[in-house]
């Protein structure tokens, strides 16, 4: 094989051989023993190259980039000769430092590199930093991508078949209740993929695992002394670099190799993993905040300033990234692709999505280049792009939020109305027949299909379901701000008594009510999502904010697996009848009748084909019907239909069933109103016309 | 810091045996020793008895040894694997590729 000319060095700086690099990529990639940097910026009258040896105070070596390296507004050079294992690097860009004008350039602070796949610094959770004395805190490092997938694909599985369970890879299994050998981590949740297929979910959705700092903003509580956390991590560091300090081996820095693992593992289980990303702002914060990587590059590129310089807050955690520059625009499309391509990622949810449709003014666009990007791109042609489609600057975009055929949504609208209903509050049925269809009221007009609605009735953000059934308010002192953070729409109700109680009727309706919302929420079409342990009934103590909190309140509390068994089994049961049934995951508004013909889907009331509309009606059923494909057909039927009789009333009622074509017959599977025996596991025949619906109950019928 | 590396036959294996910490420092007097030694003919043991941590750099290199014996059709065993290094090639998916025998006299006697 001949040598390539250009593995050689062309000159020497500090005793460092070099050659002028390659503008792209961006960030540090591989070349015949060497590594080429490149970085950007638009301002900058030159570059330093600052190298580490791994977690050392004092540079080895500075090495400034020469002016003719330069290409355009990008610095770039190879460097020969570096140890890249126990390399931590980082740029001093020198240029204009004029904050009114948007310009922060400045040489003395040492910046990250923004493509960085790695980043070092904080290796393991909770190790406090020394910010007097750290000189470079976010630490850019170089990793090696090139993981053995062996053959692995991310699963492609229909977004109308997707069940997404959402959670936290640290709280997921930190509690010592866990038992895993590696608590708190990437591994740690590969031990539990065992729980989560006998859950039967087919996605997990990881809140973020982006390189964050835990300690950012970080402080005592003013009572109590505990020490608060960035514990969700909605704060980005770094865009390329999965959180260190989730893997058990961050400190030898192989996070990337673990959490490829994971991803592997649970695809080779048939789950797709969704990323919670988080594009809205960084961790730079405002004016007063730290300046380590854009604010020094490039201030006024990636961040949306005012016309004197102050930072835009659209996302209400103090800067705002200016999404749709075209160079941030980039740099977003990059990041995805490049999770997409070299970890196998499904899927990503975005982190207040409807900052990414703003101009770098701040004004809602009408036609978003990002967005436009995002869903026509190649790379990410098979992955689930998914909203949540508000800001914290106003803007609320369920049903509108602008789609380009590709993007769904978090259905805020779902949540809320289904949280409404479940408690009994009168005029929700009209509602609830919309949610459960996959919102056609939102979706049908443009053209949009019921998978748009990611359907859920808790997630992170708010009260867990145990919570909200046991909640008519947020309790959230231990975040130590008086209880004045978190939302106070929660459309709660306690059943009875506030938090904690021994009352026997009290604790049976609560359990009752957690069956309730997952039946609703299971048999819904659309995408359905819950929350981590909400299948166990967690509880976070009234607490719908806990995004500081790193302590058993917030981790999963595994002992509840077995103390409320009924619970978890009745959930699992759900999730497989829905895999098992067509009818409820149709992803069209406009499905022809079956075979048999009966309508797609139909709504009834105690007399069936008549639904009682009136505000003060509490009694709701709805039949789904399809044809079963051939390769899911029995023998006995090709006609799959479930009927969902709910009553949210306070007495039971009797409901007339639907009479069906002579060859079908209803079968009853679940009924929250028996909690001896709420799922059957051989569905119950029935030959009386009519079934007695408990209170607050919901029976699910099948042919 | 230096590798001290051996190599013997021992019931139809050849043994490597590797004393140090192989890191990113170390890991090309690995490399330049397997490139000159490794008999592609024979099976291979690589004793790690001796090799208290292993890098990232480390353990890549062990699994480009796995694909070069598996291209030469040969088995490849590591001996005393130290629990700390197993574990992070268990949790960073290094370790299924591995044979795992606690000493030299575990191995079968045909490779």
């Amino acid at each position: 094989m001949i040598d390539r000319i250009d593995s050689l060095p062309t000159s020497e700086i500090n005793g460092y051989k070099v050659r002028p690099g390659k503008p792209l990529p961006f960030g540090v990639s591989h070349v015949p023993d060497g590594l080429n940097f490149s970085v950007y910026s638009s301002v900058g009258h030159s570059c330093t190259v600052v190298l580490f040896n791994r977690g050392e105070q004092i540079p080895f070596a500075e090495i400034e980039i020469p002016e003719e390296y330069r290409i355009g507004s990008v610095f770039c050079i190879i460097i020969f000769g570096l140890d890249y294992e126990q390399l931590d690097y980082g740029f001093r860009v020198d240029g204009p430092n004029d904050p009114a004008l948007g310009h922060r350039c400045d040489p003395s602070k040492i910046l990250m590199d923004p493509y960085a796949r790695t980043i070092s610094g904080r290796d393991v959770w909770g190790v406090a930093p020394d910010w007097a004395n750290e000189l470079y805190h976010y630490r850019s490092r170089v990793s090696f991508d090139d993981f053995d997938w062996e053959g692995d694909t991310p699963l492609k599985i229909p977004p109308e078949d997707l069940v997404i369970y959402e959670t936290h890879v640290r709280g997921f299994t930190r509690s010592e209740s866990s038992q895993v050998a590696h608590p708190g981590t990437y591994a740690g949740l590969a031990e539990k993929i065992p729980y989560l297929k006998r859950l039967g979910i087919n996605a997990i959705e990881l809140m973020p695992i982006f390189e964050f700092d835990e300690f950012e903003n970080s402080r005592a509580h003013p009572e109590t002394g505990e020490l608060l956390y960035n514990y969700w991590g909605y704060s980005t560091l770094g865009f390329f670099a999965p959180k260190a300090a989730f893997a058990s081996t961050g400190r030898f820095g192989m996070q990337v190799d673990e959490f490829k693992q994971l991803i592997k593992q649970l695809h080779a289980n048939g789950i797709e993993v969704l990323l919670d990303v988080v594009f809205n702002h960084t961790a730079e914060g405002n004016e007063q905040g730290p300046t380590f990587c854009f604010k020094g590059l490039d201030n006024k590129i990636y961040y949306m300033l005012t016309p004197e310089g102050y930072y835009f807050n659209f996302s209400g955690t103090g800067n705002t990234l200016n999404c749709n520059n075209p160079i941030v625009r980039s740099l977003v499309l990059d990041c995805l692709r490049y999770w997409a391509a070299e970890y196998h990622v499904d899927g990503f949810r975005f982190d207040l999505a409807s900052i990414l449709g703003r101009d770098p003014w701040g004004a809602p666009l009408s036609n978003p280049p990002l967005l436009e990007s995002l869903a026509f791109d190649p790379i990410l042609s098979n992955c689930k792009l998914i909203a949540e489609a508000w800001d914290a600057g106003g803007l609320y975009q369920v049903g509108s939020f602008p789609a380009f055929g590709r993007w769904a949504e978090w259905n805020g609208i779902y949540r809320d109305s289904m949280r409404r209903f479940l408690k009994g509050d009168s005029g929700q049925v009209g509602k609830v027949a919309q949610c459960v269809q996959g919102s056609p009221n939102l979706y049908r007009a443009s053209g949009r299909s019921p998978a748009t609605s990611i359907n859920f009735i808790t997630c992170h953000d708010g009260f867990t379901l145990a919570d909200l059934v046991s909640f008519n308010q947020k309790h959230n002192e231990a975040n130590g701000e008086g209880n004045r953070d978190g939302g106070n729409d929660n459309h709660s109700w306690n059943c009875g008594a506030e938090g904690w109680t021994e009352d026997p009727a009290i604790l049976t309706l609560r359990k009752k009510q957690m069956m309730n919302a997952f039946s609703l929420l299971i048999t819904s079409r659309g995408i359905p999502m819950f929350v981590m342990g909400d299948e166990a009934g967690r509880s976070q103590h009234g607490n719908n904010n806990a995004y500081c909190i790193d302590s058993e309140l917030s981790w999963f509390d595994w002992s509840l697996v077995e103390a409320n068994a009924a619970l978890v089994n009745f959930v699992s049961e759900l999730v497989q009848f829905r895999l098992q049934h067509p009818s409820l995951r149709v992803n069209r508004f406009d499905a022809d009748p079956i075979s048999h013909g009966l309508p797609s889907s139909s709504f009834h009331g105690t007399h069936p084909w008549s639904p009682n509309w009136s505000d003060d009606s509490r009694q709701l059923a709805w039949m789904f019907a399809a044809d079963m494909d051939a390769a899911s057909a029995s023998t006995a039927s090709t006609a799959d239909v479930v009927y969902v009789m709910a009553n949210m009333a306070h007495y039971p009622v009797w409901y007339e069933l639907p009479s069906l074509p002579p060859s079908l017959q209803w079968k009853l599977k679940f009924n929250t109103g028996d909690l001896q025996s709420p799922v059957q596991h051989v569905p119950l025949a029935l030959t009386d016309p009519s079934l007695l619906v408990g209170e607050r109950s919901v029976i699910i019928l099948t042919v | 810091m230096t590798l001290e590396i051996s190599s013997s036959l021992e019931q139809g294996w050849q043994i490597i045996t590797v004393k140090g910490q192989v890191d990113s420092k170390t890991v090309n007097e690995l490399r330049d020793y397997l490139e000159k030694e490794f008999k592609s003919a024979l099976p291979l043991g690589l004793d790690l008895t001796d090799v208290p941590f292993m890098s990232s750099a480390g353990l890549r290199t062990l699994l480009t040894l796995y694909r070069q014996t598996q291209s030469s059709g040969v088995s490849l065993a590591l001996i005393g694997l130290r629990p700390v290094i197993a574990d992070t090639m268990k949790v960073t998916g290094f370790y299924q590729y591995f044979t795992v025998h606690a000493s030299a006299a575990d191995l079968p006697a045909t490779g």
